[in-house]
This record gives C-alpha cells, sequence and structure tokens, in this order.
C-alpha cells in the first residue's frame, strides 16, 4: 500500500523519481514480509537441496533398479510402492528433482540471458520512427516465434533433433526468451534516455560496455521474475514432452512417470501418478510464489494493482 | 492508408519467416520418408524414383518456393502415408477440434472475467485472496496432471464412472456431451488460473484510471461501475487476448487432449504428422496457422483504429 504522502509525491514526480530506492535493501524486507513469498522460497530450497543431494550421489541412485515385483504397494523397501518394471517410486521421484531442476535451470538461465541480449539490442537501436534495421530484425523473428502454435514448435524441433539429449531444451529455449525480449527491449527504451546512460555515451563507452555494464544491470527485476516463471513453464512443458515421447531420455522425470502412469491409472495403480503429481505440484507452487513475491518487491508499482 | 499497408507488408513478412521457419524445421531436417514407402530390397533407381515423387531431389529454394505456391492457391497436395487429400483431412479434423475445444475455450474465458472482476471488485478482502490463491494454485498444476485426474474421477470406476474414458464416438446431442465432457473440464481447469490472473490485473487497471473514481464520486452504482465502465471500456485487452489464443489454444492445446483422449481431430494428425513425416499435413496446418494468426493481427489493429480513435 502507498502512504497518502507517497501518493502525493508519486504525482509530483512521477515514476522514475523512486527509482533510487529500489535498492537491494528495500526489496529484501519487502520479500521478508511477504509470507508466501517465503514459503515459496523455502519450497525451492528444499527441492534444490534434495537436487543437489541426487547430484552429489547421496538420494535416488537406486532409481533404475528394478528389483521389485510388479505395482507392489508400499512397504519398508519400496516406501511409496514399485511401479510396473518392479523399480522403486520414491527413488524414481527423488531422482527427478535433479532432472527437473537441469532442465528449469538450463532452459530458464538461457533463455532469460537470449531474451536479455537480443531485447537490449532491440531496445537500443529502436529509433521510435521505425526503420532501424537491428531492432526491425529482432522483432520480425520475435513475431515470427510467437507466431507457430507452442506445442507443434517444441515438438518438430524435438523430433528434428531427436537422438540429441538437448534437443527438448534447444526447442524450450528457443520460444521461451521472446517474452523476456519483449520486456526487456521496452524497458531499454525507457531507460537508454535517462542520465547514467548518456553520460556513459558521452564519455565514449562502446556500445556492447554500455549494454553489459550499465543498462542491463538495471533490467535485473525484469530478469529474475521472467527466469523463475521460465522454469516453471520449462517443467510444465517437460511433462508434455515426455508424455508425447519427446522428453528425457536414459533418464526419469515427474514427466516420464506421469506418461507411465496413463496406463497404471486405468488399472486401479495410482501410486506413480499420485507422488510424481504432488513433487511437481509442490515445486510448481514454489516457483509461482517466488515469482510473484518477486514481482511485487522488485516493482511496486505492478504490486498495487 | 499508409498504415495499412504498412501493417500487411509487416504481416507479409511474418508469414515469410514463419513459413521459412516451419519449414526448416519439419520439412528439411524432418524425417525422410523413402525407406517407410518403398519396402525392403530396393534397387537404386526404384529409391530414386520414390525420392523424386517426394521432391526430395529438388533444390531448397525451388521447394520452399512450391510450398508457399501451394499455401496461397490452397492446393495442399494429397498425405504421403494415407493418401488422403489434405484439404479434406482439414475438413474431417478441424470441426473435431472445435466442437471439442471451443466449449471449454468460451466457459474457460468467461469464468475468468466473471472471477477477475469479483476479485478486481474486491480487492485486497479475502475473496480476493481466496481467487488469486486458487488461480496461482491452479497455475501450478499440469495439464497433464488435470487430464489424467479427471479421468480417474470422472470416466472410471475407480471414481464416479460416468462418462467415456475415451475416444469421440459422436451421434447425436448426448452423445457428443458424453465425450466433450472430460476435456472441456480439463481445458477449464488448467486454463482457468491464468485467464482469472489475466482478467484481474485488466480490471484492476481499468478501475484505478481517473474517470472511474469520477463516475464514483457522481454516485454510480457499483454494479453500473463494473459493468458501463469498467468492463466495456476493458474490452480492447479483453479481445485482444481471445482474438491471439484460438489459434494457439486449438492447435497446441488439441495437440495433447486429442492425443491423450484419442480423438480424431487436427491436433492428434499434426502430432502423427511430425512423428510420421508426414510433410504435406505438417505443412499444410503449420502455414495456415500463421496465415490466420498474422490475418487476426492485421484485423485486431484494424478495428482497434476503428473503435479507439486514441490509437495511432
Amino acid at each position: 500500500m502507498k502512504t497518502p504522502q507517497a501518493l502525493t509525491l508519486s504525482r509530483v514526480f512521477p515514476a522514475n523519481a523512486f527509482e533510487s530506492d529500489k535498492g537491494r535493501g528495500r526489496v529484501w524486507s519487502k520479500l521478508r514480509r511477504d509470507k508466501a513469498g517465503l514459503l515459496g522460497l523455502v519450497i525451492v530450497t528444499v527441492f534444490l537441496l534434495l537436487s543437489l543431494g541426487v547430484l552429489f550421489g547421496w538420494l535416488g541412485q537406486g532409481w533404475s533398479i528394478a528389483d521389485g515385483g510388479r505395482w507392489e504397494p508400499m512397504s519398508v523397501n519400496h516406501w511409496l510402492g514399485t511401479n510396473l518394471l518392479g523399480q522403486d517410486i520414491f527413488q524414481r521421484a527423488v531422482f527427478s528433482t535433479r532432472t527437473a531442476f537441469e532442465i528449469g535451470l538450463a532452459v530458464s538461465l538461457l533463455s532469460t540471458l537470449l531474451g536479455a541480449l537480443l531485447g537490449a539490442l532491440a531496445g537500443w537501436y529502436n529509433t521510435k520512427l521505425g526503420g532501424n534495421w537491428v531492432d526491425g530484425s529482432i522483432l520480425w523473428l520475435m513475431g515470427v516465434l510467437d507466431s507457430i502454435p507452442f506445442y507443434l514448435f517444441v515438438a518438430a524441433v524435438a523430433y528434428a533433433l531427436q537422438g540429441w539429449p538437448w534437443a527438448m531444451h534447444v526447442a524450450m529455449i528457443v520460444t521461451f526468451w521472446t517474452t523476456t525480449g519483449r520486456l526487456v527491449r521496452a524497458e531499454v527504451m525507457r531507460i537508454k534516455s535517462r542520465g547514467f546512460v548518456l553520460s556513459s555515451r558521452a564519455i565514449g563507452l562502446p556500445v556492447p560496455v554500455i549494454l553489459i555494464r550499465h543498462v542491463l544491470p538495471n533490467t535485473l527485476h525484469i530478469l529474475l521474475v521472467q527466469a523463475s516463471m521460465a522454469f516453471v513453464a520449462a517443467i510444465k512443458t517437460e511433462v508434455i514432452l515426455s508424455f508425447l515421447g519427446l522428453g528425457v531420455q536414459d533418464s526419469v522425470s515427474w514427466g516420464m512417470m506421469l506418461a507411465e502412469s496413463t496406463q497404471e491409472v486405468l488399472a486401479g495403480h495410482f501410486n506413480n501418478f499420485l507422488t510424481a503429481s504432488f513433487m511437481l505440484f509442490i515445486l510448481l507452487l514454489g516457483f509461482n510464489l517466488l515469482a510473484d513475491a518477486l514481482q511485487d518487491a522488485f516493482d511496486p508499482r505492478q504490486a498495487s494493482l | 492508408m499508409r498504415i495499412i499497408l504498412h501493417n500487411i507488408i509487416h504481416g507479409l513478412l511474418l508469414i515469410l519467416g514463419v513459413t521459412l521457419i516451419s519449414f526448416l524445421l519439419m520439412v528439411w531436417f524432418g524425417p525422410d520418408q523413402t525407406y517407410t514407402l518403398i519396402g525392403k530390397n530396393a534397387t537404386a533407381s526404384q529409391i530414386m524414383e520414390v525420392r523424386h515423387e517426394l521432391n526430395y531431389d529438388q533444390p531448397f529454394m525451388r521447394r520452399y518456393l512450391d510450398y508457399l505456391v501451394e499455401l496461397f492457391t490452397l492446393d495442399l497436395g494429397a498425405s504421403n502415408s494415407s493418401g488422403e487429400q489434405v484439404n479434406s483431412i482439414l475438413r474431417r479434423t478441424l470441426p473435431v477440434s472445435l466442437a471439442l475445444m471451443l466449449p471449454g475455450f468460451i466457459i474457460g474465458n468467461l469464468l475468468g472475467i466473471v472471477l477477475g472482476l469479483i476479485a478486481a471488485f474486491r480487492k485486497g478482502t479475502w475473496s480476493d485472496r481466496l481467487i488469486t490463491g486458487l488461480s496461482v494454485t491452479g497455475m501450478s498444476i499440469s495439464f497433464l496432471i488435470i487430464i489424467i485426474g479427471l479421468q480417474v474421477l470422472l470416466s472410471t470406476p475407480y471414481g464416479l464412472n460416468l462418462f467415456p474414458v475415451r475416444g469421440w464416438q459422436v451421434e447425436d446431442l448426448s452423445s457428443y456431451l458424453a465425450y466433450v465432457t472430460v476435456p472441456t473440464l480439463s481445458l477449464i481447469l488448467v486454463t482457468l488460473g491464468y485467464n482469472t490472473r489475466f482478467y484481474r490485473a485488466v480490471f484492476i487497471e481499468e478501475s484505478s484510471r481517473e474517470h472511474i473514481r469520477t463516475a464514483r464520486a457522481f454516485g454510480a452504482s457499483p454494479a453500473t461501475l463494473m459493468w458501463r465502465h469498467v468492463l466495456k471500456n476493458s474490452l480492447v485487452p479483453i479481445t485482444t487476448r481471445i482474438m491471439f489464443s484460438i489459434p494457439l489454444v486449438v492447435i497446441s492445446g488439441s495437440l495433447l487432449i486429442e492425443s491423450y483422449f484419442g480423438i480424431p481431430g487436427i491436433g492428434k494428425v499434426s502430432f502423427d504428422a511430425i512423428t510420421s513425416g508426414d510433410q504435406p499435413i505438417l505443412k499444410a496446418v503449420v502455414g495456415l496457422t500463421a496465415v490466420i494468426f498474422v490475418l487476426i493481427q492485421i484485423a485486431t489493429d484494424f478495428i482497434y483504429r476503428l473503435v479507439d480513435p486514441r490509437i495511432s
């Protein structure tokens, strides 16, 4: 909530005047008061620790061992029962945390990076009168990528690069960057006429240095929120691609477990389905809450909406 | 006039880009069908013949230009695997997909608008918090989980067992309702969170405008305020969202729903075409979606200019 004083001030000095107090301290203190956001942070941290445990070989290592019977119920040996092949569902669910973070981090980091760079370039070279070829072609590329039905495109990329373990990641990175790109472009167009940018141009810094050292750090609030949203989108898309048979290879993921379960549930075996759904839901909820809290903390104008 | 011309050129460039990328991806790097079409022990000349029939021996530009001509004359050729004309496949599958997706699409948007209005209107109260909380929850559930869950709960002996498990044998209204209910509910549930959040933000933005405050000061009742002032003035973002999501929901959404429930619509046909390398179908689906998408973009822009003189 804005105080009456801030309201009057914001009328006198609209928007930009408050940029100076957009410091880290204020963001963090706002984040700390956001209970839902903290819950999100806790959930994400727990899952991150879990995935590190898998990465270092402490957890979930028995995911592919088929030492149980088909569809065993819960027991001391197999905490959440076994699947069709007699593999331990608990182990598989835990191991999948690592898969989820691999996909989520790779896709969200790279797509955000790509969006930041191309968006900043487009915004920098935008002349408002139109006609600059850099801005024009980046905009055109975004328009083209957004006009192709998403799943069809991802499926086609994943299929064209089939057999290559990163096909799915590439498909998602190539499509996910456009949203970040548009937002960064708009923000760069806004800040490129501000004092610090003009002065760095005046002292003759080369464009890449200005963009990377001075302009992009000021879009960090967009990048953080977009990255956490891309993480959610990546994991959700992995589920769909796994169901369509284009997902991870030689590994296990919650999407693969759900795809397996589509046949099992009709025969009344729900352990695979419930376990994977639960893990997936909690992690996505955590990331969504975190993304919301970040958005609120960074962007008071949006937050008051 | 200049703006319209500019839009059309812009649209044509977009169509060129989309067709080029999809052509590269799905045709040039797509699966090679030569060896699925001829049997074992083919001679070199037989192989050459099949490749010639499939146009595989033509240079890239030639094949791409042929594709553009096919697209604009709507002469889309015949499917490689079944031999059926692509036009007749589209005529057969498109109505199925529309009948399958439209109810969920419409109800999902209407519910989203209603919930968004309630949340925006009671911003900050417990009902707003409940609605936004449920939206975030809905956004965190995977499409596949919703489909499997609803199928188990509604169509199997483990749940209510009211509807057929899968398939699409529609003859009359009651069989249509039987087959369409579970997919429709899934589509509503999966889109409702996103829709509600989007519409809530739109309505809150609109109700913070000065003219709403003025209307309130003049004593307009809450209902008139919401209905006449906020909703009507938000029609531009609402129509944009709906227009732009139609092609994407119909193609992308039906891809998953139809594959899951085994429904012979356009989504299933295009997915099968990706995996089997049936290029004529793929080229038609992607190309036509792109064209429709660009046409919608031009049309929306044009309508705005007619409706809202502020846009220039």
